[in-house]
C-alpha cells in the first residue's frame, strides 16, 4: 500500500528543481601551500623595466688608496741596503706570520715546517682536531708526492 | 680664510727675529749661496756630478738656500724601467701569503657512512656524503691556506733598482733636496699651499734620516694622508713610484748616498748569498 502512494505520488507531484550555489570561483581563497617555504624564482611577473631606467645597482663606493696601510706598503723593504746593514728585511714583515714569514715551497714544505714549529707549542693540546688534520693532510702529501708525483716535477 | 690665515702666518714670521737670520741673508743675496763642492770617498770618474739646489720648507715661496751635489752612480744611473718593474713585484710578491682555504672531503665532517646500498636502488653508487660530487662536499685541487709567494730578488738588482728609481725621480725634476724639515706651523694647510704653489703634486713622499721628524712637519703630515714621512731606512721603491714627489733632507741624501755607494765598492758576498731561511 505504502510502496504504491510513493509511486504514485512520484508521478504526480514533480517539483522543479533549482540549483543554488553558495561558493563562488571568484571568492575562493588561495590555499597556503608549504607554509615557510620561500620561492627563490621570480614569479612577478616580466622584470622591472621601467622606461629605459636602469636597473638597481649598487652604489659606487671607490677604495681610498690612501689608507696608512697602502700608503706606507713596502717601507722597510730595503733596510738591509739603507739601515745598518744588521737587519733583513724579511724580519720586517710583521704583517705575516712568523713560522711562514720568508718561507717558498710547496704545500708539504709548508706544512712541514709548521708542524715542527708548532709540536714545541701548545697547538697540539689546544687545537687537537687541527693538529690531527695537519698530521693527516701531511701523511697523504707524503704519499701523493712519492707514489703519484716523479721526483722534481709536482706542483703540489 | 686660508690666505688670511697665511697671511698671519707669513707676518707672524717676518716679524720674529729668526734665529737663522744669516741664513735669510744668504738666500737674498745669491752671492752668497752655500755651495758645496763634496768629496767622496768613491768620486766619479766619467760622469760630472749632478747638481740640485737646497731648498726651504719655512716659507711657501721657495727660496734657494744653496747649490748641492749628489753623486752621478746614484742619481744619475741609467733608469732602467724593467729593473725597477722586478722590484716592485719582489716587493708586492715576498710579502703575500694567501690564506684562501678549502676542505677536502677527508676533512669536511661527516660522511664515514655509506648513504645508501650498493645494488637494488637503481641509483648510482657511493660511498660518501662528503665526495667532491655531493654538493657540501669536499674540493678538489684548491685553494690551501699557506700559498707563500716569497722570493729573495737578487742583491744587486735591489741596489740598482733604488738607484734607478732615485735618478729617474732627479731626472723627472720628483726630487727636491731641502735643507731640513722645520716649517712654522703644524697647520697641514699650510703643507698643502706649499706643495700646490711649488708644483710638487698631490703626493709627496718625505724622507728624513732620523726616526724622529719634527713636530710642527708631524702634525701637519697627520691630516694629510697622501704626504708621508719616511726614515732612510723606510725607503724604497714602491713608495718612491706610488707618491709624486719625493723630498729629501740634505741629511737624509747624503746618508743614502754613502750607504749605496758603500755597498757598491765593497765585498757584498754574503749579501749575495742564497736566502737562507731561519739564518737571516
Amino acid at each position: 500500500m505504502e510502496w504504491l502512494s510513493s509511486k504514485v505520488l512520484k508521478v504526480l507531484w514533480r517539483p522543479t528543481v533549482n540549483i543554488v550555489r553558495t561558493r563562488y570561483h571568484s571568492e575562493k581563497q588561495q590555499i597556503i601551500k608549504r607554509y615557510g617555504y620561500e620561492e627563490k624564482l621570480w614569479c612577478g611577473g616580466l622584470l622591472p623595466r621601467s622606461n629605459g631606467k636602469r636597473l638597481p645597482m649598487p652604489e659606487y663606493r671607490p677604495a681610498n688608496p690612501w689608507t696608512e696601510k697602502k700608503a706606507l706598503y713596502g717601507q722597510n723593504d730595503y733596510i738591509d741596503i739603507l739601515g745598518n746593514g744588521q737587519i733583513h728585511p724579511v724580519k720586517t714583515l710583521y704583517t705575516v706570520p712568523a713560522w711562514i714569514r720568508g718561507v717558498s715551497g710547496n704545500e708539504y714544505q709548508v706544512l712541514l715546517r709548521k708542524k715542527k714549529l708548532f709540536s714545541k707549542t701548545g697547538y697540539p693540546a689546544v687545537r687537537p682536531k687541527k693538529w690531527k688534520e695537519l698530521e693527516k693532510r701531511l701523511l697523504f702529501l707524503s704519499k701523493m708526492l712519492n707514489r703519484k708525483t716523479k721526483t722534481g716535477m709536482s706542483r703540489d | 680664510m686660508t690666505s688670511i690665515l697665511i697671511k698671519a702666518l707669513k707676518s707672524i714670521y717676518i716679524s720674529v727675529p729668526s734665529q737663522n737670520a744669516k741664513f735669510a741673508t744668504s738666500a737674498i743675496c745669491s752671492n752668497t749661496l752655500s755651495i758645496t763642492n763634496k768629496e767622496w770617498k768613491y768620486p766619479p770618474t766619467f760622469t760630472k756630478p749632478r747638481e740640485v739646489w737646497i731648498e726651504n720648507l719655512d716659507t711657501i715661496e721657495e727660496k734657494k738656500l744653496g747649490l748641492f751635489e749628489l753623486h752621478p752612480t746614484v742619481y744619475g744611473a741609467t733608469p732602467r724601467i724593467d729593473i725597477i718593474h722586478r722590484n716592485v713585484i719582489w716587493q708586492r710578491k715576498y710579502r703575500w701569503v694567501s690564506w684562501a682555504h678549502t676542505k677536502t672531503r677527508a676533512e669536511v665532517r661527516g660522511g664515514g657512512r655509506k648513504p645508501w646500498p650498493q645494488k637494488g636502488l637503481g641509483k648510482a653508487r657511493h660511498g660518501s656524503i662528503r665526495s667532491p660530487l655531493f654538493r657540501g662536499g669536499g674540493v678538489i685541487h684548491g685553494p690551501r691556506a699557506g700559498n707563500t709567494h716569497f722570493f729573495m730578488l737578487p742583491f744587486h738588482l735591489r741596489l740598482y733598482g733604488l738607484t734607478s728609481t732615485l735618478s729617474a725621480k732627479l731626472a723627472q725634476d720628483d726630487l727636491h733636496v731641502v735643507k731640513d724639515l722645520d716649517i712654522p706651523s703644524d697647520n697641514s694647510e699650510y703643507l698643502a699651499e706649499l706643495i700646490l704653489s711649488r708644483n710638487w703634486g698631490p703626493s709627496v713622499l718625505i724622507v728624513d734620516d732620523t726616526d724622529y721628524a719634527p713636530r710642527n712637519i708631524t702634525v701637519a703630515t697627520g691630516n694629510l694622508p697622501h704626504v708621508n714621512l719616511m726614515p732612510v731606512y723606510g725607503l724604497n721603491v714602491y713608495s718612491m713610484l706610488k707618491h709624486d714627489t719625493l723630498i729629501l733632507t740634505q741629511s737624509a741624501a747624503e746618508k743614502i748616498e754613502d750607504r749605496i755607494l758603500q755597498l757598491l765598492h765593497s765585498d757584498t758576498r754574503k749579501q749575495q748569498a742564497k736566502f737562507k731561511l731561519d739564518q737571516v
